[in-house]
């Protein structure tokens, strides 16, 4: 099952590949603008042997792996701290529900004023967008623990870290993983982007040189380069999940079936 | 489960020390005097041919031999410089003419410390062009009437240049419709006839020339003979702060921009260093012109003709803002 998905997947993307060789070769769009799978290969090669390359997809990581650290620590613990003080929950709903929707890409100017280009910048934006994604699964995991089992575990005298510790968080923890694998995927768009346009160090800032420097091969080699990071990073944020929940019903129901 | 709550707690705190390290040391570098008697300066730039001279007098050593060091921090375009400059992030920063005298007539704290580039002044050899697609039958900028012209950004230098075109050719600027695009983006769109004209530069310019497409007009060359197109700036208050240092960076770079306008090879090798034009493209780029000082009756003009679009809400105050 697990080996015909894989190969599935190869084929699709070998198909998807072959149809950007195609298109511009025929014809279809201007090889000048949308270069042809095997040129973008040739540009990501010379990439792959340029030390600046390297700099920039470490500052990246380093933008994504900081800024994820920080946002799922910060949205876990308010996240459980809302949900265990009493009337905390009702007190911020609304003031969060406000937040969430700005977009963190709004908050750039800010963010420029502030930090200018440094890697600092890119964290507030990365933050902002990631650490939403984290609170509101711990509050919707929290919702989720089942009343019987926080009364039983009441009437046992447990206190309140017992019972967070014990009721809590087991509950909330499948959806805790839930929002990690997403906020992961969405601190990797955020930073890139805050690279992009703010021109703090990192791939995003080289996208945008090379846009600016009308080398089309090389910005799409670099695009090739952050759709493989955003892939790597989805399987790794699943098997992680796997690993923390093996205990779960829903993975162990997974491997059964 | 308890390893992973104690490596979330050991890891967020490790950010927070990380993040209050690099604040004390990025602080105290930013425009303290180190040691010897070298200042490091922040400049924002553009990562453009245009601010090649800077790069070439810091290889040189002009900036070094005045006990400055330059750190180049890119953007990708001017909005992120003049805050960036204004808030102190920067100490300098690389702006257009236009940019400039709007930040000033809205008493944004901002003063023109070097001059940065002018047009080359020759009709048809200019680093920036209005352009149309092979073969289109708009002859000249007078044909523009009703028609879709792209420039970098609205209600800016290139969108004055286009309209004194018009205004030249003996058309209404009013009756063309402007629209908004990056300069990279312009080729393309010309090409798939998305728009009608582009107001391009380099090294664009020389993407759309080698398409075949027809320059109508040097725009920048309309509004002025020797437009002073863009300078470095500062804040007003850093310039008032440390007038020692902004003396030093505009004598560095005066002398930066004479060696790179009397090394045309020189400037067009080292913009290999800062951005990814390809060689093929960087050959037939029209390097601008990089006048050691900048020209005072070309910006007046294109103050004048600003003023007369309505980009301006209080006339610019010129000595002010100039050196």
């Amino acid at each position: 099952m697990k080996g015909l998905n894989a190969a599935l997947g190869a084929a699709g993307l070998a198909a998807f590949l072959a149809l950007g060789e195609a298109v511009p070769r025929l014809g279809l769009v201007k090889e000048d603008y949308f270069p042809p799978t095997s040129r973008i290969a040739e540009a990501l090669w010379r990439e792959l042997k340029d030390e600046v390359f390297w700099t920039a997809l470490g500052d990246t990581l380093t933008g994504w792996a900081l800024g994820l650290a920080i946002a799922v620590t910060a949205g876990i613990l308010a996240g459980v701290v809302i949900s265990v003080v009493p009337h905390l929950r009702e007190a911020t709903a609304s003031t969060i529900e406000f937040l969430r929707p700005i977009p963190s890409v709004a908050l750039i100017p800010l963010a420029v004023l502030l930090y200018g280009t440094e890697l600092r910048s890119v964290l507030l934006l990365v933050v902002y967008a990631s650490f939403w994604q984290i609170l509101i699964q711990v509050l919707y995991g929290v919702q989720d623990v089942d009343p019987v089992a926080d009364e039983t575990a009441r009437s046992y005298g447990l206190g309140t870290w017992a019972r967070t510790r014990h009721v809590l968080w087991p509950t909330a923890l499948p959806y805790v993983m839930t929002g990690v694998r997403l906020a992961a995927a969405v601190a990797l768009i955020l930073t890139v982007t805050a690279e992009l346009v703010i021109g703090a160090p990192g791939l995003g800032k080289n996208i945008g040189i090379a846009q600016a420097s009308q080398a089309v091969p090389e910005m799409y080699a670099l695009l090739v380069v952050t759709g493989l990071l955003g892939l790597l990073i989805n399987v790794g944020a699943r098997t992680v999940e796997r690993r923390v929940l093996a205990w779960h019903q829903s993975v162990r129901g997974e491997v059964a079936v | 489960m308890r390893r992973l709550l104690a490596g979330l707690a050991v890891g967020s705190l490790m950010v927070a020390a990380s993040a209050c390290g690099s604040s004390d040391s990025g602080s105290s570098d930013k425009s303290s005097s180190s040691g010897g008697g070298t200042t490091t300066v922040k400049v924002g730039i553009i990562p453009i041919v245009d601010v090649a001279p800077i790069y070439l007098g810091q290889k040189q050593g002009f900036y070094s031999k005045r006990g400055l060091k330059l750190e180049m921090t890119t953007a990708q375009g001017g909005a992120a410089i003049v805050p960036g400059v204004v808030s102190g992030q920067f100490q300098f920063g690389f702006s257009n003419m236009t940019s400039l005298m709007i930040a000033q007539s809205q008493n944004v704290p901002v003063k023109a410390v070097a001059n940065g580039i002018a047009s080359t002044g020759v009709d048809g050899k200019d680093f920036g062009a209005l352009t149309v697609k092979k073969d289109s039958p708009i002859k000249s900028a007078k044909d523009l009437e009703g028609k879709k012209v792209a420039v970098n950004t609205l209600k800016n230098i290139n969108e004055t240049a286009v309209r004194e075109s018009v205004r030249k050719a003996g058309g209404d600027p009013s009756k063309v419709k402007f629209v908004e695009l990056a300069f990279d983006q312009m080729p393309a769109a010309l090409d798939g006839g998305q728009i009608d004209a582009a107001m391009v530069v380099e090294p664009a310019l020389a993407t759309v020339k080698s398409q075949g497409a027809v320059e109508i007009a040097s725009s920048l060359v309309d509004v002025a003979k020797d437009l002073t197109v863009a300078m470095y700036f500062t804040s007003t208050q850093y310039e008032q702060q440390n007038p020692e240092l902004v003396k030093k960076f505009q004598e560095a770079t005066a002398e930066s921009l004479a060696y790179a306008d009397s090394h045309p090879d020189e400037a067009r090798e080292i913009v290999t260093t800062y951005t990814k034009i390809p060689a093929a493209v960087l050959a037939n780029v029209v390097l601008p012109k990089w006048p050691a000082e900048p020209n005072r009756a070309s910006i007046e003009a294109l103050m004048k003709l600003g003023e007369e679009d309505g980009l301006f809400k209080t006339t610019p105050d010129l000595d002010k803002l100039l050196p």
